[in-house]
């Protein structure tokens, strides 16, 4: 129950760092995906059984707010959480570097497949362009470590999580 | 052996199926909800789950405003350090000049005594400023006029304190544009003086960190403290009449004294010495 409670409250700072964060770099014109990166600090830490709900929810999330399509998000978040949960069996994600790149990939993947989505299932372009995504995975890359060390601070080692 | 071996690979097929479950169940259920129509239903439950974060959305804005005005704040304060660091300048630059201001004005004042006071009314000389005075050599000064302006060895040097001119020193170096000047105190310094009230002449001698000496002077002779010394007419370097200085004080102190020997307190200080009329040609 507790665990529970810490990944509801981890889950309401994911939110409003994310808003935060995307109505601030709106201005300077990039895609930040800050939820992506507390997404994949989930699954380092959770369990599969907990980890892909909580991917899956945090795509969820960001699609309650989107106009053209629904669950496009929830897609692509629980893809990534696939790979993430693949990548913590080859790396160490307790290291500094491979947050920063796991973080960094994925998120430059994450907007790739949104816009291949979105053309698919209603022929709609939202490429948000290569530099604003470079970018915004580069400062979402630059902001890993401390999600991740929020997410592993905060959640521990409870019964929810990997390393209980 | 077998047994265990089947046992074995059933629990890692168990293992297998439920890894790739469990993302097969999100996915297959994120695409559903992809292909299903946006309108009626899905757009209501849409509106009605994000109702329940609006807090986090207001919580959100409210965080990016603050953060837009953290870069503004930033900003005015950067403009207000170099705006600091500029008024610090100015006020620099206003106290120099202040003090600039002070020191002309006190030049002034010494520069319009000397017009009121003015000695070139009765010798011909040329005025000067001191240029340099050596640190390790208070009791001589280095002044901006030299062969150039008429200035010869030996001539006779006055200055003006407490409204009154008085004996400087005498030149003891030329150059084309400078002179060097030996001031009174200087141990070098002689000149023949004479007493004003009882007329008595004697030889005025520089006393370095001493008092400045008045030698030869009759021993019977009334002197007092506070008797003006003048040049004498005897001296073939110092025009007569020339105010040196006053009595300060008579020694008797000396057995078998065969003169008395007199300390004159200078009217022109080397301390004082800023301007500087140097005597070319005599009286006028």
């Amino acid at each position: 129950m507790r665990a529970f409670i810490k990944l509801i409250f981890l889950f309401v700072l994911a939110t409003v760092c994310h808003w935060c964060l995307v109505t601030v770099c709106s201005v300077w014109g990039l895609s930040v995906n800050i939820m992506l990166a507390f997404s994949a600090a989930f699954c380092t830490v959770l369990k599969p059984a907990f980890g892909y709900p909580a991917a899956f929810l945090c795509g969820l999330f960001l699609d309650f707010f989107g106009t053209k399509l629904f669950g496009n998000n929830a897609f692509t978040f629980t893809v990534a959480a696939c790979i993430v949960y693949a990548l913590a069996e080859r790396f160490d994600f307790d290291g500094i570097f491979p947050q920063i790149f796991a973080v960094f990939g994925l998120t430059f993947l994450v907007g790739a497949l949104n816009s291949l989505l979105l053309v698919w299932f209603i022929s709609a372009s939202m490429w948000p362009g290569f530099w604003s995504l470079l970018g915004g995975s580069a400062l979402g890359a630059v902001l890993a470590p401390a999600v991740f060390w929020t997410v592993r601070r905060v959640l521990g080692k409870g019964a929810v999580c990997r390393q209980a | 052996m077998l047994s265990n071996r089947t046992k074995q690979h059933k629990k890692y097929a168990a293992g297998t199926k439920r890894r790739f479950l469990l993302p097969a169940v999100f996915l297959l259920l994120s695409f559903l909800l992809m292909i299903l129509p946006l309108e009626g239903f899905v757009s209501s439950v849409k509106a009605v789950l994000s109702y329940i974060f609006i807090p986090q959305v207001r919580l959100a804005h409210g965080a990016a405003k603050y953060a837009q005005n953290v870069n503004e704040t930033v900003r005015e304060l950067l403009d207000a350090h170099r705006e600091n660091r500029e008024l610090k300048q100015q006020i620099e630059m206003t106290q120099l000049l202040a003090s600039q201001a002070e020191a002309i004005l006190d030049e002034n004042g010494r520069l319009t005594e000397i017009l009121r006071l003015n000695p070139a009314r009765r010798w011909q000389g040329v005025w000067a400023k001191v240029a340099y005075r050596e640190p390790s050599q208070w009791n001589s000064v280095i002044i901006d006029k030299g062969s150039a302006a008429g200035i010869r060895e030996r001539s006779a040097v006055l200055s003006l304190e407490k409204g009154m001119e008085g004996l400087a020193g005498v030149v003891t170096e030329v150059t084309e544009n400078t002179s060097k000047v030996l001031l009174i105190r200087d141990e070098d310094f002689m000149a023949a003086v004479s007493l004003e009230r009882g007329g008595e002449e004697g030889l005025l001698t520089g006393g370095g960190r001493r008092p400045v000496r008045l030698k030869y002077i009759p021993l019977l002779a009334d002197v007092r403290k506070g008797d003006k010394v003048y040049t004498s007419s005897a001296s073939s370097i110092f025009p007569a009449g020339i105010l040196v200085g006053s009595v300060s004080g008579v020694r008797n102190d000396e057995s078998f004294q065969t003169a008395l020997t007199v300390e004159v307190d200078p009217q022109v200080r080397a301390s004082a010495v800023k301007e500087l009329f140097v005597i070319t040609d005599g009286r006028k």
